[in-house]
């Protein structure tokens, strides 16, 4: 019966190790809660007229303005529609082009000189994630004027941070043998790349541009905001008449082109893997 | 053996190797022709120049060196400046607290393998997904109509958006989880609230906790541009300089906007090994 035994200093010990991580945790979540309280008092309870919203009455009544849908809009709903899903796939395509040298550059073992390039694909790759769509489309429609291109634009530059990453950590985890082997039997350069490291990052790439796709939907419903016409623009103008109704349509169109983007990135995804 | 020799042993017309054979052959240049038609059509569509399209990189060059250099870096060390980069912080730091919250029980709810009731399943899902199909700039002009201009708008915004990103991250964790502390629980006769705390959540917490400081780097980068539509912020200063065509300043704070975001990028991933390390 010797194994039943328990031993006092190690039950001691370990309720003194659950106490220390529960004070830890308690700190933590002290600390977590004290800033919170400063964002709140010094954002919110600084920041908001609260006598301009009108109480809870007022705030019903602002949403009740939305409630009511302009049926009426729905012919002038198609072809924005369409203009929207269209802007996100070329800008998909545009954008694996444009990721196709970063991430060359940028994957360690392929890239064609580790001190100068290397870095500046790396900081493409950050570059292009860490500025917002919309401010890709302002630059876009300062350089190349209004309508669907700096819509196009702004997706592709977003879109090259997210592909382009994981495409170069693909191409970094590859086996090295078939490379080899190419090399072996007197490949060149562009048979090792097509023969040797497509095949190999096929499906992760594929897959993460489906993914990517998906999400360019969403963003290119919000090009027009700007600009850059779809059905953004529809939105914002719909806004600026304050007709509430109609801008329900358009987020219910938005709805819908993204639910249907999920359900055929989903079935693409599962054919792709 | 020469070489007169090796030829002289193949057959003449012999099958030559290719990657894909007959059938799958067809399928893929299919699928291709289908894929370019469809982009062709719609760059007809949509009216898109492509002499304007091949030139678009070298103009953007060429209108950034003309027009945005050298940019104003005086403007945005201003301390009205600072103090909206601080009000940026502090709204991304509500904005995804409120939504990591909220994400917790929508998510769980829209676990397929643990949720409590048949009805929470597609509440819990549409919940999600729709704060995840609309844009986080439709979200901030939506607020701004109904509670005026400022930061509760802005962090109202935000908080939609990490319910929508960090609500379908966590459901996929909790669906990853190990059925077994489930099981036994529920055989032991625990309600679905006793399963959620002692056999779900033990086995997700370290996930939680990475998830929920990747939500805030990326609301982050959300929360620099929701001031453009009157959300408060960096975003606020944005607008209003690119509506005067004040470039310089407008170069300055795009150039500020993403070295916070290299910033929080940083923190965000030095807090999410140590959430790791500490596992």
């Amino acid at each position: 019966m010797a194994s039943l035994d328990v031993n006092p200093a190690a039950i001691s010990l370990q309720a003194d190790l659950r106490r220390r991580r529960f004070t830890k945790m308690g700190l933590i979540w002290l600390a977590v809660l004290l800033f919170i309280g400063w964002c709140v008092s010094g954002t919110i309870i600084a920041d908001t007229d609260w006598s301009r919203i009108g109480g809870r009455s007022g705030v019903l009544a602002s949403i009740g303005r939305y409630l009511t849908l302009d049926i009426g809009l729905f012919p002038e709903l198609i072809i924005p529609t369409l203009e929207t899903f269209m802007m996100a796939c070329v800008g998909t395509v545009l954008g694996c082009f444009f990721s196709l040298p970063v991430a060359w550059l940028g994957a360690a073992n392929v890239t064609p000189s580790k001190t100068i390039l290397y870095p500046i694909g790396r900081f493409l790759m950050v570059l292009s994630r860490s500025v917002h769509e919309i401010v890709w489309a302002l630059i876009f429609v300062s350089a190349v004027g209004l309508g669907a291109l700096p819509g196009i634009l702004a997706i592709a530059m977003r879109s090259v941070g997210f592909i382009s990453k994981i495409t170069a950590e693909a191409i970094e985890n590859i086996d090295a043998k078939p490379v080899e082997a190419i090399r072996a039997v007197g490949g060149n350069q562009f048979q090792v790349m097509y023969y040797g490291i497509l095949p190999q990052i096929y499906p992760v790439v594929l897959a993460t541009v489906i993914f990517e796709w998906d999400i360019n939907i969403r963003r290119s419903a919000v090009m027009g905001l700007v600009g850059a016409g779809g059905l953004g623009l529809l939105f914002f103008r719909q806004m600026n008449s304050f007709n509430y109704g109609g801008v329900s349509m358009v987020i219910l169109a938005i709805l819908l082109l993204i639910v249907l983007g999920e359900v055929i990135s989903h079935y693409l995804r599962k054919a792709v893997i | 053996m020469t070489e007169q020799a090796i030829t002289a042993k193949l057959p003449s017309n012999g099958p030559t190797w290719s990657r894909y054979r007959y059938p799958e052959s067809l399928y893929r240049f299919g699928t291709l022709l289908v894929v370019v038609l469809f982009l062709g059509y719609s760059l007809h569509f949509l009216n898109v120049d492509i002499a304007k399209l091949i030139g678009a990189l070298g103009r953007l060059v060429g209108v950034v060196s003309d027009r945005y250099y050298p940019p104003d870096l005086e403007y945005v060390l201003d301390r009205g400046y600072l103090a909206a980069i601080l009000d940026t912080l502090q709204m991304s730091f509500l904005g995804s607290f409120a939504g990591v919250c909220l994400a917790v029980p929508l998510a769980w709810f829209s676990a397929g393998n643990v949720t409590p009731h048949r009805v929470m399943f597609p509440v819990g899902r549409l919940g999600v997904i729709s704060c995840r199909a609309i844009h986080e700039t439709i979200w901030t002009i939506l607020f701004v109509s109904v509670l005026g201009f400022g930061m509760l708008a802005g962090v109202s915004a935000l908080t939609m958006f990490c319910i929508g990103f960090a609500g379908k991250l966590f459901a996929d964790e909790i669906e990853a989880i190990d059925m077994g502390p489930v099981e036994a629980m529920q055989s032991a006769g625990a309600n679905p609230l006793q399963v959620f705390l002692f056999a779900v959540v033990p086995q997700v917490r370290v996930a939680f906790t990475g998830i929920a400081i990747y939500t805030w780097d990326v609301a982050f980068r959300a929360a620099t541009v929701v001031g453009f539509f009157g959300g408060g912020g960096m975003g606020w200063y944005l607008k209003r300089n690119v509506q005067q065509l004040e470039n310089l300043r407008v170069a300055a704070i795009i150039l500020s906007i993403i070295a916070m975001v290299l910033i929080a990028e940083f923190l965000s991933g030095y807090l999410r090994s140590a959430v790791n390390r500490a596992k």
